[in-house]
């Protein structure tokens, strides 16, 4: 590692590591790329002020081990004393952690130096303070780990900091007590938090709570450092798994997914992100978010490509509302413009946007049985107003990426470009057919449209399928690019 | 509503004529200016895009003459004094309340809050 250097992990919802790997390279120059399931590692020489800027992570940590996973045994004392051996260190270690972390942190503009703070005369006999110290941390940690072991039971958990953040909220009352009783004992002025994480084999024998109060105990009695759970100085970040031993530092007190332009979300920011980077936006193209809902997708794309025009056009009003609020929010008025219209009519003229992007919501809002059938409709007007060489990125829900599949198949059938892979093509052409039919029962007045709509979606070409996680349900995002058909018909 | 998104507006009334339902006509009740910062080379991608007429059509009848010429000329990249005129027609003016009524079946679409409503019942579309 280079002296100027950093050695960072960011953590990522499932099926966007490939997104932050991408971007760290792209945005910091980041080198020893590496990328697991949840996290990614790489090096910088970045300021904190670029690392902030990352959309597709959720927090940032500074990387201070990174190990093998610990071999499980059933002896819990031994793999406690493997764990807190992580821990101990020289003296110089910690300064220096702390020395460096200070120097990222201190651009996140929090001034309070800590060994400054508390000049107040709170002074009080130390032990009976102590003890309420460690009656608290006990509770907070009674309270807090079960939270983590929820967030890890699911191992793919998009956001487990929110767990953290809600139990830290709920935790306010006891934790003015604790401000209130903190001493400025010189051993005891630097606080800090223990949050672990454990899954695979080793969750089988310890919790996270067990592990995190003896690391606890063992920082406390090394650096002499306090244990506040609500509003620590410091956060260290243990995560053990079946496939590393982690220790970490966060930057930031926010998740990088937190952005402070966003006023009211729809989408995860990180997911919007996502989608918009996939989209090839350049510089004066045409946009458009035709289910736009809050506009979480326009929002992030402007952000990140500002010379750009994008619209925005939902069918509800509270959404548009919604929207129009985030837009002004977020100062982007001039670049997003809102339409009311129907995406299964788009009142705009064919080949005039470079990209499309959404989240087409149903299956995950609203009930999929009748509406899923308007797939085709949807996908119609996209590749209509869509010009040749343009992009569209889709967020399908687990159901409409089955159902697109069959649709995307039969597309394929024709297209020579495409990517087939070869199998049961007739098939999945002959249940489309017969899924039409079923709809043109239902609605005989969809039969026209539904019989002129056999050759329509051979100009896309699936250009991608990344499967991301929307927190309790997965979802897929769908990248097709349009390609010109004239010689084919 | 900017003049930018008035320009690909077009009403898909169902029987309308090829290429029917455009441009719109914009009758205002309440139009603003916004100051919209100013990049010659974003604007001057937007020029090959736009269907001149209507832009014209549309500035004239906001009652903001644009002072544009009937067509840009062959070498509008470098002329600033023309692209400011444009960036400002396109893009800092702004709709705020009145109708968009279609050319050829006489619909109307009420903006409202500077938001179009294209939106059509199911026996028209």
């Amino acid at each position: 590692m280079a002296a100027a250097a950093g050695r960072y992990f960011c953590t990522a919802g499932r099926g966007l590591e490939p997104f932050l790997a991408r971007e760290v390279r792209a945005r910091l120059g980041a080198t020893e790329v590496d990328c697991v399931s949840g996290k990614v590692f790489f090096s910088t020489e970045a300021a904190p002020g670029e690392l902030r800027k990352l959309k597709s992570g959720e927090r940032l940590f500074l990387l201070l081990k990174k190990h093998t996973p610990l071999a499980v045994s059933r002896n819990k004392g031994k793999m406690l004393h493997d764990i807190k051996s992580l821990f101990i260190e020289e003296p110089k270690y910690w300064q220096d952690v702390i020395s460096t972390w200070r120097n990222l942190h201190g651009c996140e503009g929090k001034k309070d130096d800590v060994f400054q703070e508390n000049p107040s005369p709170l002074k009080r006999k130390s032990e009976e303070t102590d003890t309420a110290t460690k009656r608290q941390k006990t509770e907070q940690a009674r309270e807090t780990v079960p939270e983590e072991c929820q967030a890890e039971a699911g191992e793919g958990c998009v956001v487990p900091e929110d767990c953290q953040t809600e139990s830290e909220t709920s935790l306010e009352d006891s934790a003015k007590n604790s401000g209130e009783k903190a001493i400025v004992n010189e051993q005891l002025n630097f606080s800090f938090r223990v949050s672990c994480r454990c899954s695979g084999a080793i969750a089988k024998v310890l919790t996270s709570q067990e592990i995190g109060r003896a690391v606890g105990v063992a920082l406390m009695k090394q650096c002499g450092w306090r244990a506040d759970l609500r509003d620590p100085d410091l956060e260290i970040f243990l995560h053990l798994n079946d496939v590393h031993s982690v220790v970490g530092i966060p930057l930031f007190r926010l998740p990088l997914a937190n952005r402070e332009y966003i006023k009211t979300a729809g989408l995860r920011s990180t997911i919007a992100w996502a989608m918009a980077s996939l989209a090839e936006i350049s510089a004066g193209a045409f946009v458009l978010d035709p289910m736009c809902g809050l506009g979480t997708i326009l929002l992030e794309a402007a952000k990140e490509w500002p010379v750009t025009c994008y619209w925005g056009a939902d069918v509800s009003d509270s959404q548009l509302e919604g929207a129009d609020v985030n837009i002004r929010t977020a100062g982007l008025m001039d670049k997003i413009e809102l339409l009311k219209a129907s995406v299964k009519a788009v009142p705009l003229p064919s080949e005039s946007f470079d990209a499309v992007i959404s989240d087409i919501p149903f299956g995950k809002k609203f009930k999929i049985t009748k509406d899923i059938q308007i797939l085709p409709d949807i996908l119609q007007e996209m590749e209509r107003v869509l010009r040749v060489g343009g992009t569209v990125v889709l967020l399908l829900s687990h159901d409409l990426h089955k159902r697109m599949d069959s649709i995307t198949k039969c597309a394929e059938h024709d297209s020579p470009d495409a990517i087939s892979d070869g199998t049961s093509e007739t098939t999945t052409a002959k249940a489309l057919h017969a899924d039409r039919n079923s709809s043109s029962l239902v609605n005989g007045v969809e039969e026209f449209f539904l019989s002129s709509r056999q050759t329509c979606f051979e100009s896309l070409v699936l250009d991608g399928v990344y499967g991301v996680s929307l927190g309790k349900t997965d979802a897929f995002i769908y990248k097709y690019k349009k390609i010109s058909t004239a010689g084919n018909q | 509503m900017k003049l930018l998104t008035h320009n690909l507006l077009c009403s898909n009334v169902r029987g309308l004529r090829p290429g029917g339902g455009f441009p719109l006509r914009i009758q205002a009740s309440d139009v603003c200016v916004r100051p919209v910062p100013f990049n010659a080379a974003f604007v001057a991608r937007l020029v090959p895009r736009l269907r001149w007429a209507a832009l014209l059509e549309a500035a004239e009848s906001l009652g903001h003459p644009s002072e544009l010429p009937p067509e840009p000329a062959p070498d509008y990249e470098g002329d600033e004094t023309f692209l400011r005129r444009v960036h400002h027609v396109l893009l800092e003016v702004e709709v705020l309340e009145g109708f968009l009524q279609c050319p050829d079946s006489g619909r109307q679409f009420p903006i409202s809050r500077g938001i179009p409503n294209m939106l059509l019942s199911e026996e028209e579309a």
